[in-house]
């Protein structure tokens, strides 16, 4: 009888981990997808490049002008998890990821894998990067290609147990892990649908702006709502037209924001926003109403905790 | 009517001086609302909703200038916490570094009186030119300063 329990306490836990190996398994992109990456425009890269604020992660801290293409990493991400330190992602073949294919640069962004088949943590937004077009993607490579080799490696994280085993992370990503889009806007407008792609996608505006449960996934129901500011002081503010939000703010004046800098009360960003501002000033005007057309369409959530 | 608003607004912002120096929350707060109010006018003229006016140009800098100059005397130890303040506890923690940066403005702000002469800057070119580095200063300062709620 106990060796009879024995062994179905044995087969449990073979079954449990095979369950667990199978489930965290890094999922890269399929074959197909891979082989049919476009050789990608720089030029277009660009766009994507600022609309995904690479560099406010990724170039040193208070870099400025062309130093901001610098991508030796080095920025101090702090989470309830622990601190993540933004990896060099410039050109260079040894400390960047100059040795990449465009196929690997594809299963990072979409994918969150890296080019060794481990899970990336997902301080490195790809649960919005996985929204993105392979064609967009491709592009961003090809301009990432162009920007100076840095040499030098960024610290490691500074996670604790067991945040430090990056196999769990394939659990999470079965959570959390989704293109779909957020909000089901139920319209063809192509203006929208833009807005949608760029906000839910590459600009990643609900990483910060969206309220996390405790496992860190974005709670979507209060998508954009506002959420508390990870570096400590503050909130990250409501862009929804609920309590606290941007209820007030036409079009026009959300528009002008991300290209000026200033509310409409003339009050200027701050913090943070700072470089999310300047990053949007470098999209087109057309790219900017389009974010702005999205703001004022999603469901408007009081902010929570206020 | 928008215009006339304006003016008023911009004169706000010699009276907020005298206002509640023993209430340095609400004194400088009422500068940064005065300094808003001029960083409105000025946008206006520069996106061409409101008609372009060398008075109102002149306004508009003197009120960045008055700002400038006064703004830094109201954050005295002790006033980081208050109804309603969005000033970061890094003010205090680094005072120098706040000093710096009002600095920048006010040395912006000098260039901008002086290309204004007597009777304000006279095209809008010349406004854009003077007023552009005094809006720059905006945000250099409230990225590491400010706190939103």
């Amino acid at each position: 009888m106990l060796r009879k329990l024995a062994t179905i306490a044995v087969l449990a836990a073979i079954a449990g981990g095979l369950a667990f190996y199978v489930l965290t398994m890094p999922r890269t992109l399929p074959e197909a997808t891979l082989a049919a990456l476009p050789e990608g425009d720089a030029a277009r890269g660009e766009t994507m490049f600022w609309a995904g604020g690479c560099a406010s992660c990724h170039a040193a801290d208070k870099a400025e002008g062309d130093d901001r293409l610098k991508l030796g990493g080095g920025h101090v991400l702090k989470s309830g998890f622990g601190d993540f330190v933004a990896p060099n992602i410039s050109p260079d073949r040894n400390d960047g990821i100059g040795a990449w294919s465009r196929g690997d640069f594809a299963n990072a962004m979409l994918r969150g894998v890296s080019p060794a088949g481990a899970h990336l943590y997902p301080a490195f937004p790809y649960t919005s990067y996985t929204r993105m077009k392979p064609r967009d993607v491709a592009d961003l490579w090809a301009f990432l290609k162009t920007l100076p080799a840095v040499e030098g490696r960024a610290p490691g994280h500074r996670l604790g147990f067991p945040f430090t085993v990056r196999r769990g992370l394939g659990l999470w990503k079965l959570l959390y892990l989704d293109p779909a889009p957020v909000i089901d806007l139920q319209t063809d407008d192509p203006q929208l649908l833009r807005g949608q792609y760029l906000v839910e996608g590459p600009g990643h505006c609900g990483e910060c702006h969206t309220p996390r449960d405790v496992a860190g996934g974005l709670i979507q129901a209060k998508w954009l709502s506002g959420a508390p500011n990870p570096d400590g002081e503050g909130r990250v503010p409501n862009i929804t037209g609920g309590k606290g939000g941007i209820g007030d703010w036409s079009q026009a004046d959300i528009a002008y924001y991300l290209e000026s800098g200033f509310t409409p009360a003339f009050d200027s960003v701050g913090g943070s926003m700072v470089e999310v501002q300047e990053n949007m000033a470098k999209l087109t005007a057309e790219d900017r109403d389009a974010i702005a057309a999205y703001l004022k369409a999603v469901p408007a959530v009081d902010a929570t905790g206020q | 009517m928008k215009k006339t608003f304006l003016v008023i607004s911009l004169l706000a912002a010699t009276a907020a001086a005298a206002y509640a120096a023993d209430d340095p929350i609400a004194a400088r707060k009422s500068l940064m609302q005065a300094n808003g109010a001029a960083a409105g006018a000025s946008a206006g003229m520069m996106k061409g909703e409101i008609a372009y006016s060398p008075a109102v140009a002149k306004a508009a800098i003197a009120s960045f200038n008055a700002t400038a100059h006064t703004f830094g005397d109201y954050f005295p130890e002790g006033s980081d916490m208050g109804a309603d303040t969005h000033a970061s506890p890094k003010i205090w923690e680094d005072r120098a570094g706040f000093d710096a940066e009002l600095a920048k403005f006010q040395t912006a702000v000098a260039a901008a009186m002086q290309a204004s002469g007597k009777d304000g800057p006279a095209d809008l070119d010349a406004f854009k030119a003077a007023v552009g580095p005094i809006f720059g200063t905006c945000k250099s300062c409230h990225e590491g300063y400010q706190v939103r709620q």
